[in-house]
């Protein structure tokens, strides 16, 4: 801006030099191609010299110029310039839109290139895309953006974290979330709850959305290899916003809206269905003739109080704790306020926002206030300062969704019995219903799953443009401050906290300090006319220190006091430290031969962790790439039709080590007590040769684009071998240990990826545009360890299994061979794989791999845009597909024993069961007892679903009725998120979108949104 | 020389911003702040003692004698059943697992690897009192001989109609070691097991020293002839039960409870005098909900109840029979670990339980007279009218009521080649379980079949 007003003033003079020559004066009108409208702000100048203007807001121009001047030369930014000879007085133009000279500038972290000189496969998104979907976390707004990128979010409480794999599952012990770098840096993101039993809370969330200029996901060998040893599982980059220099621009938005369960999950019995079912065991299992005589039987009037009974004398009441526990209609709301400018040496960008959202659960909410500031300071000629910062706080009630507590709202959904109430005849709550659920509206009001969070970013630089000409040295330093607070409070009345206890509580106080100091040098060189490189030297070194402090009591005197001071009795009191130092050093030239026709990167990075022994502490990664632009080539330079069209490859490694920490050394550990001395036990085995785990990284691909650039788009191929990897192996139990962390065994991952946006009406009034995107992955362990006797040593669970030949976790259980017809027994296949012999002996039955694995074999996206006039929508979806999913708690809520129809609560669908010899039934004879876990097929379902992400409609107001009330911007517009979910597989009733172990659970699910926003510029 | 001068200065610059940051090797060594090294940092009597308490605390697991292997031989048994109000224990209880459990099998090898370091040590090296240290691998014997006296009562194959043991581990392996420690071991026969549990008693016996014999909640030395008698008593040694009940008695250490302190003596308490070997528990151990307590009685948990019929067993005036009450109308273990919170001791042998062995082992050799005076010591204590005869079922009854809750029933039936007798409807499992039935042995754990190549997997599973 500062170069384009310079030339402003340059041409300004100019032409008053001019003036005393012999002169004649032209005007005209410059107008768009597209639509006709005016162009404001083009620059005119007559071809050969620096006599020029530019058009007024109208698109007009008036200039003199010399009476020899026979062409004028109109050129715009994004449009293509145009000469046009001087035949009068009056000289038009009408300018083409120039769509491939825009060319857009990925930032890849440590570097940016322009795409056109891209080696590799990056995805770069728009903060502006992702900014109004009501998410607190950047990272759950992804989800169907990004080809070969798997987002599923557990659980829909606000503030949770999202699970992403890029590219598939490469480690099975280090970890698989990807690297985040933010403005540079690396940083640390993770769920920071202090309570694996209550709700996650992301650190991420503390990045508000609207302060992001961009988001680019790396995937491939060259651009992650230079995060070396954390790269391996991807890289997502996010730039925060800059200023920008002139007049202050204010941006103020606003949204507000409901949400409710995008599902509505399993339905339960009636409490009449659950008494119908109590009586068929009784007569199944007694042998009882008739309904009557069962209710005579001892087991219906008196065993356990004869709740039944006492439900008919009340006159058969219905609890509907589905409703109960739902906050319909969940409010949310948002605000934002952020300013950009700048004068002279300096320039600014700042923000506020807040952020208050509930949960469609009763009892929980997530509230956040954040502020940036962040400045460009040019402090001499030479040397600048940047500054970006960002201070977050947030809060989250969560509650205890990550098993079935029974104090979770959403454990009550399914598990209390519809014999049970909510209030009291008074209106009260109920708290003496029988059983051990307590009443969640109790639990809701008064017990606590507090989450305070406050996290600190700053990031600083200076960069010198030293005197040797393209040398520029930068320092940079950051720090990335945490400080987070959890309060679990249950109160002495009702729930986790009554009886003996007397209320309970326990506070946890975690603060993280991650600090990263980088110096680099960057030096650009041309070589002749053709040859450019740029090269990168780097220094990193970073720390990360986290320190925790817990205490928790019991015995409260009184309800509402949740704070320790009023506990009656001290329980407990822990604190710890850990630290991890990584220090690297990195080389990077990327080189473009004749204005990118070649392009070719190489980089190196050594890197040493803290979390390996001395001797293996150091690891080597590396990657090439290369790229040839066709269209640089005179055969495909001529065609018309294709603007772009390249071929590019990479390969390289890059690592992982996000390993527990200090697993190399046998330890002692000393968190025991006995007799109330402290103690110290064997913590664990030990491995003095534990080092890196590799991912090395093939990725070729094509990118293109065609008419006019109205339709763009990439295909490619990846292969991804992970190596040396690093692996808890089991160790014969009778060692005192579980495991042994080992560098062994194999995995890949490979598949296809596709984008596509086509622009099907591009006009200045009207524009359509249909995108899409879709990734394929197929995932194999290769290699595991083998014992002594050299057999393999795989990784179990009643349900899955890590074994070579399969994906990593590929479902492993007994196969489910139906209800037999005569008898009304379950039965199972004793091994499928062998023959089709059944038995009705659970624990005969063999596990055998059901084929597939909890990992989506194809993600995919889709989306549209139409804009008229100003009125816009977008809608976006999401596919996964592949893979299955495994109803989780089905022991319970799945029960045709006493689980189903006493103790707590069944799903409907068990009515479909056996009654009488030629039933074709899903569910067996119903009986009275309790059955062990017996995990099987039958309850393995295709995860297959299409989501109809978001739906926005709106409108920006056009620039003469904005200038009229004074403004310089404004847009209104309504968005529905998770409006429509189709699930292949109707057995599936949960939300289709599960934790990455692929078992659904009792989390709240994905949340259906409406929402509307007002964004004014000033 | 203008340029070199500034690159010079330039490169000085870099050079020291590069220095500042750089690291080596050793600037990468993380801070051990909750951690020591096992191969350097155990130096003094203190240390030793430190995991010997370790290796008390594993015992104290939830996994073992913190509840499950205690409710694992109730439930199983004609005392108690599951009756699934929170879905705990009712597999058990219906001998309807499978090797997706592991039950304790985990929780014992991870007490074993720490005695077992223990035993590793040399006194000689280490400072601080060597005779200390010695008595300290004293018990570290007794424990490993007690804990692998658990597992061959629980996986071993002698009630399930086979002859395999137990692997038996005697050395403390780590990464520093594994090649020359076998550490995928393979079961041994029971009789040899046996023979070396017996071996690391008598060995534990003679390092012990009564001068540091402070506390019941640690082995002391007769606490190792205590658990030898058991041993010669499940195995039908009765010689050696004997002269091991005898060793016992005679140190004149501990007494029978009276009357009067019976159903008190199980409350949190001081030093009782009929305890012999107790595991410590209190507040700083947070057992509550999983603790002993929350699954014997309450809403919340309280799957572990009594079978009806237990309350007619007792006679009018046992003063054993406070231990029952009744919540609604649940039958419950009341007054055994009485303490919701989980702080009660947790009795390992009291002296009870020796004079019983000591009476059985003494009619097994045919001295009645002497036996029914044993027994006698029991039935006048407890309120009831004493025995003018004596037989096993006589005994076993009055262990049965004795020991009612501390998880001995399933041992006791086992032992003696009884059928687990289904006599009540409120029992999980559908029929009687006869002696050698499969289930009468545990599973071994998947976790330990996928790792170790050389295990043996029980019949059945």
């Amino acid at each position: 801006m500062k170069k384009f007003a310079l030339l402003l003033l340059c041409v300004t003079f100019m032409g008053m030099h001019i003036v005393n020559a012999q002169v004649k004066t032209i005007s005209g009108t410059v107008t768009s191609s597209e639509d006709g409208s005016s162009i404001p702000g083009v620059s005119v100048v007559v071809k050969g010299t620096t006599i020029g203007t530019t058009t007024n807001i109208d698109g007009n121009y008036q200039m003199q110029v010399p009476d020899d001047a026979a062409v004028v030369v109109f050129s715009f930014v994004g449009m293509k310039a145009i000469e046009v000879p001087i035949t009068g007085s009056t000289v038009n133009a009408t300018l083409e839109p120039d769509y491939i000279g825009v060319e857009e500038v990925m930032v890849l972290g440590y570097a940016s290139h322009r795409k056109s000189e891209m080696t590799g496969s990056s995805v770069q998104l728009s903060g502006d895309e992702l900014a109004d979907i009501p998410v607190a976390s950047i990272d759950k707004a992804l989800q169907g953006r990004v080809a070969g990128v798997e987002i599923s979010s557990a659980s829909g409480t606000p503030g949770s974290v999202a699970n992403i794999r890029i590219r598939g599952v490469s480690s099975i012990t280090a970890g698989n979330n990807p690297l985040y770098v933010v403005d540079g840096v690396p940083i640390v993101n993770e769920d920071i709850s202090s309570s694996s039993a209550s709700s996650s809370f992301s650190t991420l969330a503390a990045i508000d959305p609207n302060n992001i200029e961009s988001i680019t996901v790396l995937k491939d060998a060259t651009a992650t290899a230079a995060y070396g040893a954390r790269g391996a599982n991807g890289v997502i980059v996010i730039t925060t916003k800059s200023g920008k220099k002139g007049k202050a621009s204010i941006n103020v938005s606003a949204t507000y809206g409901i949400s409710n369960d995008a599902i509505d999950g399993p339905k339960v019995l009636t409490a009449a269905q659950a008494e119908e079912l109590f009586i068929e065991q009784i007569m199944n299992t007694f042998g009882v003739g008739t309904v009557e005589d069962a209710k005579k039987h001892y087991f219906y009037t008196t065993w356990n109080g004869g709740k039944y009974v006492k439900w008919n004398e009340d006159g058969r009441p219905e609890g509907n704790w589905a409703k109960v526990i739902t906050n319909k209609n969940a409010p949310m709301k948002e605000f934002n306020v952020s300013a950009t400018g700048g004068e002279n040496a300096v320039s600014y960008y700042t923000s506020l926002s807040y952020l208050d959202q509930e949960a469609t659960v009763i009892g929980s909410t997530y509230e956040r206030i954040s502020g940036a500031l962040n400045l460009n300071v040019d402090l001499s000629k030479s040397f600048k300062f940047n500054t970006k910062n960002t201070v977050s706080y947030s809060k989250q009630d969560g509650l205890l969704e990550n098993s079935a507590y029974f104090s979770s709202p959403r454990t009550i959904k399914y598990f209390m019995p519809a014999t049970s109430l909510p209030y009291n005849e008074d209106g009260s709550i109920k708290l003496d219903n029988p059983g051990s659920l307590p009443n969640p509206l109790w639990i809701a009001q008064e017990d606590l799953n507090l989450s305070k969070y406050t996290r600190i970013l700053s990031n600083n630089s200076i960069t010198w443009d030293t005197p040797i000409d393209n040398l520029v040295f930068s320092t940079r330093a950051t720090i990335d401050y945490h400080v987070y607070n959890y309060q679990q409070y249950q109160n002495p009345v009702s729930g986790d906290g009554d009886g003996a206890t007397r209320g309970a509580a326990w506070h946890t106080f975690r603060n993280r300090a991650n600090y990263v100091i980088q110096n680099r040098l960057d030096y650009e060189l041309l070589l002749g006319e053709k040859h450019s490189f740029s090269m990168t030297a780097l220094q990193e070194y970073q720390v990360n220190k986290l320190y925790y402090l817990s205490a928790d009591g019991e015995n409260f005197s009184d309800v509402g006091l949740t704070y320790l001071n009023s506990a009656g009795k001290p329980t407990g009191a822990n604190s710890w430290f850990t630290d991890w130092h990584i220090a690297s050093y990195l080389g990077m030239v990327h080189y473009s031969f004749d204005e990118a026709r070649f392009v070719a990167d190489f980089s190196y990075r050594r890197e040493g962790s803290s979390r390996f022994a001395a001797s293996k502490r150091w690891g080597n990664f590396w990657a090439v790439g290369a790229a040839w632009n066709l269209t640089r080539e005179d055969f495909i330079s001529n065609v018309d039709f294709i603007n772009t069209l390249k071929l590019r490859t990479s390969y390289g490694v890059s690592g992982n080590a996000n390993i527990d920490l200090n697993q190399f050394d046998p330890l002692l550990n000393y968190n025991s007590d006995y007799n109330g001395e402290g103690a110290s036990y064997p913590g664990n085995f030990g491995n003095n040769d534990l080092s890196w785990e590799t991912v090395n990284n093939l990725d070729v691909g094509i990118d293109f684009g065609f008419l006019n650039s109205r339709i763009n788009g990439s295909f490619g191929y990846y292969y991804r071998e992970t190596k040396d990897m690093l692996l808890e192996v089991p160790l014969s139990l009778t060692t005192g240990f579980d495991e042994q962390t080992r560098n062994i065994g194999r995995m890949m991952n490979k598949g296809f990826e596709a984008e596509l946006s086509i622009d099907v009406i591009r006009s200045k009034d009207f524009n359509i545009n249909i995108g899409g995107n879709l990734g394929t992955n197929k995932n194999e362990v290769l290699e595991l360890a083998k014992d002594l006797n050299g057999d393999e040593v795989n990784i179990t669970s009643t349900i899955d299994r890590v074994e070579t030949g399969h994906p990593v976790y590929g479902w492993y259980m007994p196969t489910w061979a139906g209800v037999n017809p005569e008898t009304g027994q379950e039965e199972w296949y004793i091994d499928i794989n062998e023959n089709e012999d059944k038995t009705t002996n659970f624990n005969s039955a063999k596990q055998v791999w059901q084929g597939g694995s909890a990992i989506p074999k194809i993600t995919a996206g889709a989306n549209i845009h139409v804009d008229f006039k100003g009125f816009f929508v977008d809608a976006s979806a999401y596919f996964a597909g592949g893979h299955k999913v495994y109803e989780g708690w089905h022991r319970y809520t799945n029960s045709l024993g006493l689980y189903g129809s006493y103790v707590f609560q069944s799903m409907d669908v068990v009515l479909d069961r056996w009654k009488e010899p030629g039933d074709k039934a899903r569910y067996g004879k119903s009986y009275f007892g309790t059955k062990p876990w017996q995990r099987h097929s039958k309850f393995l379902y295709d995860g297959d679903y299409l989501r109809l992400k978001d739906v926005t409609i709106g409108y920006n107001f056009q620039k003469s009725i904005v200038d009229k009330i004074g403004l310089a911007g404004l847009k209104v517009f309504v968005k529905g998120t998770n409006l429509l979910t189709w699930v292949k597989d109707d057995n599936l009733k949960y939300d289709p979108e599960v934790g990455t172990d692929g078992e659904s659970g009792l989390e709240t699910p994905a949340v259906r949104s409406y929402i509307m926003g007002i964004n004014v510029k000033f | 020389m203008k340029i070199l001068n500034k690159l010079s200065r330039l490169v000085l610059i870099f050079l020291m911003l590069v220095a500042i940051n750089a690291c080596t090797t050793d600037d990468l060594d993380p801070t051990l702040e909750q951690n020591k090294l096992v191969e350097v940092d155990i130096k003094s009597d203190n240390n030793v003692y430190a995991i010997l308490k370790g290796a008390l605390s594993r015992l104290t697991a939830t996994g073992y004698y913190g509840r499950d292997y205690i409710i694992n031989n109730e439930v199983r048994t004609d005392n108690c059943f599951s009756n699934g109000n929170s879905g705990r224990f009712s597999t058990q209880a219906a001998l309807d697992y499978n090797a997706n459990t592991g039950f304790f099998w985990d929780e014992a090898f991870r007490v074993i690897a720490s005695v077992n370091l223990i035993i590793a040590q040399v006194p000689e090296d280490l400072e601080g009192d060597k005779d200390y240290i010695k008595h300290m691998q004293g018990q570290a014997y007794v424990i490993r001989a007690l804990v692998h006296f658990d597992l061959l009562k629980q996986y071993g194959q002698m009630n399930a109609g086979g002859t395999l043991g137990v692997p038996y581990v005697s050395e403390f392996a780590t990464t520093l070691n594994a090649a020359k420690v076998n550490i995928t071991p393979a079961r041994k026969p029971v009789d040899e097991c046996v023979t070396l549990i017996m071996a690391d008693l008598a060995k534990g016996f003679d390092m012990m020293d009564v001068k540091y014999d402070i506390s019941k909640t640690f082995i002391n030395k007769f606490a190792a002839k205590a658990i030898e008698s058991n041993v010669a008593l499940y195995f039908k040694m009765w010689d050696k039960a004997i002269t091991a009940a005898e060793a016992v008695i005679g140190s004149g250490k501990y007494s029978i409870i009276a009357k009067d302190n019976f159903v008190k003596s199980f409350e949190e308490s001081p030093v009782v005098p009929n305890s012999i070997f107790e595991l410590a528990f209190n507040d700083t151990d947070t057992r509550g909900i999983n603790g002993l307590a929350y699954i014997y009685r309450g809403t919340s948990y309280g799957d572990v109840q009594v079978i009806d019929e237990v309350a007619n067993i007792f006679h009018v005036d046992d003063v054993r029979k406070g231990i029952l009450g009744f919540e609604g109308v649940r039958l419950r273990n009341m007054g055994k670990y009485p303490d919701m919170l989980g702080i009660d001791n947790v009795f390992i042998i009291r002296y009870e339980e020796i004079i019983l062995n000591y009476a059985e082992a003494l009619l097994e050799k045919g001295e009645a007279a002497k036996a029914l005076a044993q027994l006698n010591l029991i039935a006048s204590n407890r309120g009831i009218p004493a025995y003018t005869t004596v037989t096993k079922d006589i005994i076993l009854d009055e262990r049965r009521k004795e020991l009612m809750f501390e998880g001995k029933r399933f041992d006791d039936l086992m032992r003696t080649g009884s059928d687990i007798k289904k006599y009540s409807s409120q029992q999980n499992f559908k029929a009687t379980i006869p002696y050698g039935d499969f289930r009468l042995a545990f599973p071994i754990p998947k976790a330990e079949m996928d790792a170790n190549s050389n295990m043996v997997q029980n019949a059945g599973y």
